[in-house]
């Protein structure tokens, strides 16, 4: 019986002593602690891979990432286990807006230096917050249907799908809203249909199958990110009619399972790059670290762009790590 | 010794005798536990031990040199951080003991955060501030307790299997509570008003710790020292038996599984105050870390056999080790694969423990 409890405890120690004790002999510098919401989300995990690659080029800097996979709950308690371990930087992707508020003024009040990223949160408990903004995203989005419509029927007129994210969310409301904005000039343009599809591939899959039925004339679908844009396409390439209607999509991620690909390969028409912000966040990050009194703004919002046949292949060396 | 009961006892024909004989087993049982070694008794004891062992001799130190472990500040974070689903694994070592299981915890935890957030935001309530917030808690436990005699009723009247049946409203209530809130989170603010007066009040760590020890020590004695509670271990461990000797094994039912709806409801307030907002997504998979809570504190899923004690300390268990993988940057990756050989690992260990002895 002991011998067991032995083997048990060994075990553990191996585990937690394994992974864990790289730090005593580690002589970085800095400790920068990320509490990234969700690891599981492409775009999440892209952000991961660049803060990993670009701290890494600085090597001075001790990176380590804690997942809260999607729980608010979870990531409360990661960045409280973060405050005791009195990191010089904390980069924060909240999961959520309000619950997180508290926890990160507690940060501030520990006097740690702190990223807010991409998502904002209901008072200004950072030192700084970089994100990217959703409704140029609409915005472009909506004028680029526009065009290509003109192109396709010589006045912008016609029927588009719109297939959503998970309601809600305020990325989805600007991506929608804006869009719908950006085309109120155009009153032939019409929305035939709305679909939502949680931002998943195979739902977007199943409902555009429903929609197809549904709608024997379409000109284009705008998915609210590149997965459900995929989702949809594959559904009308099922019934043979994806070469009737363009597809667009948002994020522009990077790598053979990201967006840019899937332009570069003519699925899509086009998508948006919403930016990852990590890029900008390292920048300060850097500062913060290094130059004593420096004192960065209190918000960077940073800008989308379009990424086209023309430009993929550029956009996707520039964003494939 | 024999510790556990044959259930393929022969019941029909002589189950007076088959009673008369268990409570002489029991007897014999009672008689030889004072001849076994006393560590054996407080096995879940045992783990937490070696938990804590672990916890602080892989602790990494603080920047004043003490272990960060043992940092109140950190102790305390632990035990809030636990809270939440230890509320929940009390009602669900009551509905294992039973031999039933409830799976409709986490989206009960979900509606209830729902319903008060909802109150307290977009009801106006015309009482004190005290009273308002009283009341709408009530009534977000209460509409919890709901859930929980519903389940009751399917398990002990409808003689639905409680797997089946929770799972039906585990579908249900996230459906209710979505249907409820448009789908969307109802957030509390930051300022003077009912909803954040709420949060901040019941979100202090003197309440959540202090709610979850007192709900433990209730629920620990009301298994321990009271005939329900005995009850709810006879049903679990041989219900023919326990309808033979007569005892209320509806009744019993019934409460064990309005009970749990009850305690998930409350954790649900706690959960809207801490995270200041209602939302109906909330408690994804929290059943299931309630159920491993109680299986790792000796709790056996066939009923009958488990303490409210070995439950909180499963909890425990959980939480220490998660904080201690996190103080040493362990990849949360890892954390779960530990994890599972944790909850593995230590059911095993009583099994073994079991035939030892």
């Amino acid at each position: 019986m002991i011998k067991k409890i032995i083997g048990l405890t060994v075990v553990l120690l191996v585990s937690i002593l394994g992974p864990g004790c790289n730090h005593k002999q580690d002589r970085k510098r800095y400790f920068v602690a990320f509490s990234q919401c969700n690891n599981a989300e492409p775009y999440r995990s892209a952000q991961n891979q660049l803060m990993q690659r670009l701290f890494g080029e600085k090597g001075d800097v001790r990176l380590v990432i804690a997942d809260a996979q999607q729980d608010s709950s979870k990531q409360i308690a990661q960045i409280e286990t973060f405050i005791r371990q009195k990191p010089d930087l904390l980069i924060v992707a909240p999961n959520e807006r309000a619950p997180l508020t508290e926890v990160m003024g507690r940060a501030m009040a520990a006097e740690i230096a702190v990223i807010c990223l991409e998502r904002d949160i209901s008072q200004p408990n950072y030192t700084t917050f970089i994100g990217a903004d959703n409704k140029a995203i609409g915005k472009m989005a909506g004028e680029f249907i526009a065009d290509a419509l003109k192109r396709k029927n010589g006045t912008p007129k016609g029927t588009v799908v719109e297939i959503r994210g998970l309601l809600g969310v305020e990325a989805e409301m600007e991506r929608y809203n804006s869009a719908h904005e950006a085309l109120r000039p155009y009153p032939e343009i019409q929305f035939v249909h709305e679909a939502v599809a949680d931002w998943l591939q195979s739902n977007a899959r199943e409902r555009m199958l429903e929609i197809l039925r549904a709608e024997p004339e379409i000109d284009v679908v705008y998915g609210h990110n590149d997965p459900m844009a995929v989702g949809a396409y594959i559904a009308a390439r099922e019934l043979g009619r994806e070469k009737q209607m363009i597809f667009i999509g948002v994020d522009g991620l990077g790598g053979p399972a990201g967006g840019i690909k899937k332009v570069d390969d003519k699925v899509l028409a086009a998508t948006f790059y919403y930016p990852l912000c990590v890029d900008k966040a390292v920048e300060i990050a850097e500062r913060i670290l290094h130059e004593p009194g420096f004192h960065p703004a209190k918000q960077y919002i940073l800008q989308p762009q379009k990424i086209t046949a023309e430009n993929a292949s550029e956009m996707y060396k520039k964003l494939t790590f | 010794m024999s510790l556990r009961l044959d259930k393929s006892s022969p019941i029909s024909g002589g189950s007076i005798a088959y009673i008369k004989n268990r409570a002489i087993t029991r007897f014999r049982f009672v008689a030889t536990l004072a001849h076994v070694p006393f560590f054996s008794r407080l096995q879940s004891l045992f783990g937490l031990m070696a938990v804590l062992l672990i916890a602080i001799v892989t602790s990494p130190h603080s920047a004043h040199g003490g272990l960060l472990f043992l940092e109140s500040g950190n102790i305390t974070d632990i035990l809030r951080q636990v809270s939440e689903i230890g509320i929940i694994s009390l009602g669900m070592t009551l509905v294992i003991l039973t031999a039933g299981i409830d799976l409709s915890v986490g989206t009960t935890l979900a509606l209830s955060s729902s319903v008060v957030a909802l109150i307290l935001t977009r009801v106006t309530l015309a009482v004190s501030p005290p009273v308002a917030i009283f009341s709408a808690l009530c009534m977000a436990v209460t509409v919890s307790l709901f859930v929980g005699l519903l389940n009751g009723f399917a398990v002990a009247q409808l003689r639905v299997q409680s797997f089946i049946a929770t799972l039906a409203t585990m579908i249900g209530v996230r459906g209710l509570a979505r249907w409820l809130t448009s789908n969307s989170n109802i957030d509390i603010g930051f300022g003077n008003d009912l909803a954040s007066v709420f949060a901040y009040t019941l979100s202090t760590k003197l309440v959540v710790i202090g709610s979850y020890v007192f709900l433990s020590v209730a629920m620990a004695l009301l298994l321990s020292r009271t005939v329900f509670g005995r009850h709810v271990r006879a049903v679990g461990d041989n219900e023919k038996a326990a309808l033979y000797a007569g005892l209320p094994i509806k009744k019993v039912k019934l409460l064990v599984y309005t009970l749990s709806g009850a305690l998930a409801g409350y954790s649900g307030v706690l959960h809207a105050a801490q995270n200041h907002q209602g939302n109906p997504n909330a408690g994804m998979a929290y059943e299931l870390e309630a159920i491993a809570a109680v299986v790792i504190g000796g709790t056996s899923l066939a009923g009958g056999r488990g303490s409210v004690s070995g439950t909180v300390i499963g909890t425990l268990i959980m939480g220490i080790l998660t904080n201690v993988l996190r103080l040493n940057n362990v990849d949360t990756n890892v954390e779960l694969m530990v994890k599972a050989v944790i909850i593995l690992g230590a059911v095993w260990l009583q099994k073994a423990w079991r035939r030892e002895t």
